[in-house]
């Protein structure tokens, strides 16, 4: 895709996004704020995966605990504080278990992320039960409209903070322990420190959508909260778009987040199968993604017109 | 009943053989294929899984005893792990494609796929509620001990298919040739043994290994298209605890695993079976970070 095709695409999509409480009707509204969490969550967890390789497979867990935090703390503290304390408890854990896990790579590092965030749901679950609260109803959430700008304001955040990370020293640093770890290491890059303060920087922004996305409803599982699949579908999404940048992801956003709003309620299992398909095609056929795909197509364009010179 | 009569009830003692015998056959065959392909076969589970549905199917429909059925069910589940094999693993373990680094991370992913595919066609065709049936549920008693036919059934049969795999391993030619390719494949290469063989004999035994332990859960508990999984992971746990290929440290890793769970169910609520297991599996993984790989002979 041509560099200007795309910031005019951003810029279009952007103002659309922006403007789309004043005009369009309360189900469109709630399609772009699924649209807005899905870049958030996304965009967040490329700041360790896609950076590091470090690819986890657990990212719900972060939206879970913000989401109880603000779930717990209903009405009893206002928002303006609960939002960023829930992307700070995330953080917080992220910070906690970090040392540990990270030391864990590989395939074992997905499968224990994704361990981890069962455990923790399972744990809540339990005490929940033990406490004799299965569910909670919540009174008085805000407006669906107030919703969506803070969630527009996170999926902001996310892009922002993916694109300094990815621009920085820092982010190269990452890159280059994606890439070898044992050199990056000789070469004095501080692994450790980096790797945990990405996993630390990924987990703010999902507490702090799981804290919104819970006034979004006024009713509250646990099991929802933690549901595996928003880490599949999160992976998935990032897996189709492909690439090493917010690009990639955010058109994989674009083509699965339509498909999870019309198909995840009302028909779980079959979104279920397309999306373990598409798991299984990208990694197996298309490892590239689409951005691999329409870079490999660009590349055949941009050298095509200069091959019949040869031969004349 | 007091904290040293739980430890002490050979009721529990019982059931935790019971449990740990399962795990330790679905480890086995896990152990086998993840040997072989060196690449965590999340969709482990879902065979068990689809082993349990094929004996409440052959028991519903067709009136099968599900002890009758259990050595068709291993069968067939052997028949699609050679079948697999041939068709698609083959090819990706010759050029090495499992292993290559560009797949490393994205390998599980693969899998999970795979295993979301697996759960949720299954969920499409059997439906997604929970199934189950009587069998064999009369009671014995043992001294003070009360079991019932199926689980003294399941004990059994499990406990016996380990023995014979773990005489097969330990005493015949093809055994050792399956433990040599598993611990070096090249170096088992060189020295003549049929890697190809081994490698479809592994797939054999793993996927019908699975669908016998599917045969023998659903003779015991309830089951749904999603209930698969927490066997991958308990076959991972006792893989981490008793090392890749190494079947008697395997079988005491899976009884402490059941253990663990029966005893912990007992002393705490069964709401916690799943903190507990998830609990395990993740401390096993952060005491053993890099799995259970010893790498450096790796080439």
């Amino acid at each position: 895709m041509h560099r200007y095709a795309w910031l005019l695409a951003v810029a279009a999509a952007v103002a659309v996004l922006a403007a789309l409480p004043f005009f369009a009707n309360a189900y469109i509204v709630g399609v772009g704020l699924t649209i807005l969490m899905w870049i958030a969550l996304t965009q967040s967890w490329c700041v360790l995966s896609q950076m590091t390789g470090y690819v986890s497979l657990g990212h719900v867990v972060f939206y879970g605990i913000g989401a109880y935090l603000a779930v717990v703390t209903w009405q009893q503290a206002p928002l303006a504080l609960v939002v960023p304390a829930a992307g700070a408890l995330a953080a917080a854990f992220a910070a906690i278990v970090g040392l540990p896990v990270l030391r864990v790579r590989g395939p074992y590092f997905v499968i224990l992320t994704f361990g981890l965030a069962e455990l923790v749901k399972y744990s809540i679950m339990a005490y929940e039960s033990a406490s004799g609260t299965a569910s909670r109803i919540l009174f008085g959430t805000p407006e669906l409209t107030s919703v969506y700008f803070m969630m527009f304001g996170l999926a902001a955040a996310a892009i922002v903070l993916l694109e300094v990370v990815s621009r920085s020293r820092f982010g190269h640093g990452l890159r280059s322990l994606r890439e070898n770890e044992e050199a990056a290491e000789t070469l004095g890059v501080p692994i450790v420190r980096y790797k945990l303060l990405a996993f630390v920087l990924s987990a703010a922004i999902p507490g702090m959508v799981g804290a919104v996305m819970a006034m979004r409803s006024t009713y509250f599982v646990v099991v929802q909260a933690f549901d595996p699949m928003v880490s599949i579908t999160v992976i998935a999404m990032a897996i189709l778009g492909g690439g090493d940048s917010s690009r990639g992801p955010l058109l994989g956003v674009l083509f699965l987040s339509i498909l999870s709003e019309l198909l995840w309620a009302q028909a779980p299992t079959l979104y279920m199968i397309v999306l373990g398909a598409i798991l299984v095609v990208f990694v197996l056929l298309i490892p590239g993604g689409l951005v691999g795909l329409l870079e490999k197509r660009e590349k055949r364009r941009r050298t095509r017109p200069d091959a019949p010179a040869v031969f004349e | 009943m007091g904290f040293l009569d739980i430890l002490l009830s050979g009721q529990l003692l019982f059931a935790a053989l019971v449990t740990g015998a399962l795990y330790a056959l679905v480890a086995l065959g896990l152990n086998l294929v993840y040997g072989t392909m060196r690449v965590l076969n999340v969709a482990h589970g879902d065979l068990v899984m689809l082993g349990a549905y094929a004996a409440f199917y052959a028991f519903s429909m067709a009136g099968w005893s599900p002890l009758l059925a259990a050595p068709l069910i291993a069968a067939i589940g052997g028949l699609a792990g050679y079948a697999l094999y041939t068709s698609v693993f083959r090819r990706l373990l010759d050029v090495g494609a499992l292993n290559a680094t560009r797949l490393e991370g994205n390998s599980l992913l693969l899998f999970f796929g795979i295993s979301i595919l697996v759960q949720n066609v299954a969920a499409a065709v059997f439906t997604p509620n929970n199934q189950g049936y009587q069998y064999l549920s009369e009671i014995h008693q043992l001294g003070t001990v009360s079991m019932t036919g199926n689980r003294i059934a399941a004990l059994l049969i499990a406990g016996a298919a380990c023995a014979a795999i773990a005489v097969f391993l330990g005493r015949s030619v093809s055994g050792l040739a399956l433990r040599a390719v598993i611990e070096r494949r090249e170096a088992a290469y060189v020295v003549g043994v049929n890697v190809d063989r081994v490698q479809a004999m592994s797939f054999v035994l793993g996927f019908g290994t699975a669908a016998l332990g599917g045969v023998l859960i659903s003779m015991l508990e309830q089951f749904s298209p999603f209930s698969g999984f927490p066997f991958t992971i308990a076959g991972f746990i006792v893989i981490i605890l008793g090392g890749l290929g190494n079947i008697g440290a395997g079988l005491a890793a899976a009884l402490l695993l059941g253990a663990i769970e029966t005893y912990g169910v007992a002393l705490t609520s069964a709401n916690l079976r799943s903190v507990l297991l998830y609990g395990v599996f993740v401390g096993s993984l952060l005491v053993f970070p890099r799995g259970i790989f010893r790498r450096p002979g790796r080439t």
